[in-house]
């Protein structure tokens, strides 16, 4: 039985380690601050993740520690990207040139419609 | 060129460092004679704290740790003595996102048990007193910057902080009526890697956390409160 467990647990791990090299490729290869930042939350968020309920897996006594830690990175990894992001965009940092659809300014665009209308 | 150049770097650097790693055995004994040495061998029995660098900042240099809790407490009256205007000051009218207030709300109690248990276990895992007040400080930093209203009474933090510096020189006062010198272990050592273990070690480090997250969170509600 924990053999098998410390099995899954380096798949699991290997996963999440391979993720967190693809986010840090796409850190040094992704052409705007926007693109970069969902490289470098949504694949390490996830690289996070697995590598360590992967070690929890591995060490099952250590497995309600290292999910508390995973759901805190859960929690917080996308927060601070979002905020992060939503500064960038309100001080005008732009996207990047092969712009085609920018969905937070319709929505902002939508927003103030509706409050000239009220 | 500057690439090539860099590999190169690295590639002489690896070079020495793995030459210089090779040569050191892993996992023995007695790898530094002399004092460091001393202090890994004598510490646990001694002082009763399994993290030593702990016991050699509360312990065997309690009197200096003492010092840089005063140093800070200076900086941070220092700091408010310049920046206090006279009125009352507010923080930039920028205001946080939903996502962001839920989330703060969310991960602020965490922050804080985490600062609480990383002082209180100072003596047992890595961090202390200045760490966990630090990370207490970003917790009430992390609502300062989603709430623009949130608010915290100067004056409960002004005391909560000289009751924490009264109490580590209480117990060093202590040290002097029960023992021989000032900041002397007067508490049994206990277990090692139990929690109340470490004689004063854990006491003086509970105070120093609450002084130190107190005076950063003041520290940081003055800076950021820069319009008028």
């Amino acid at each position: 039985m924990y053999q098998i467990l410390e099995y899954a647990g380096m798949v699991v791990t290997t996963i999440g380690v391979i993720f967190l090299f693809l986010g840090g490729l796409g850190v040094l290869r992704m052409p705007d601050v926007y693109t970069r930042m969902q490289a470098g939350t949504k694949a390490t968020t996830l690289g996070a993740v697995g590598a360590i309920v992967g070690v929890g897996m591995m060490h099952p006594e250590w497995f309600f520690k290292t999910s508390i830690i995973a759901l805190f990175i859960l929690l917080s990894n996308p927060i601070s990207s979002h905020a992060l992001a939503r500064g960038s965009y309100k001080i005008g940092i732009k996207v990047w040139q092969k712009k085609k659809i920018d969905a937070y300014e319709d929505a902002l665009k939508k927003v103030k419609k509706e409050e000239e209308a009220v | 060129m500057r690439k090539i150049l860099a590999v190169f770097f690295i590639g002489v650097f690896g070079y020495y460092m793995l030459a210089i790693l090779m040569d050191f055995p892993f996992g023995i004994d007695h790898l530094n004679p002399g004092l460091a040495g001393a202090y890994l061998k004598d510490t646990v029995s001694k002082t009763g704290a399994v993290n030593v660098v702990t016991s050699i900042i509360v312990n065997y240099r309690g009197f200096d740790t003492l010092g840089e809790v005063t140093v800070l407490f200076l900086a941070a009256t220092g700091m408010s003595a310049l920046l206090y205007d006279g009125k009352t000051m507010n923080r930039s009218r920028q205001n946080a996102s939903v996502i962001v207030k839920a989330g703060s709300r969310l991960l602020f109690p965490l922050i804080i048990i985490l600062g609480a248990y990383v002082f209180i276990h100072g003596h047992l895992t890595p961090g202390g007193g200045f760490q966990g007040g630090a990370i207490i400080a970003s917790g009430f930093l992390l609502m300062f910057i989603s709430y623009r209203n949130y608010h915290v009474s100067h004056r409960i933090l002004s005391n909560v902080e000289s009751t924490a510096g009264s109490v580590f020189v209480v117990l060093g006062l202590l040290g002097l009526l029960y023992g021989a010198t000032f900041l002397e272990n007067i508490m049994p050592l206990g277990i090692p890697n139990k929690l109340f273990s470490g004689g004063l070690i854990p006491l003086i480090y509970i105070a120093v956390g609450f002084k130190v997250g107190a005076e950063l969170t003041a520290l940081l509600d003055t800076m950021l409160k820069t319009v008028k």
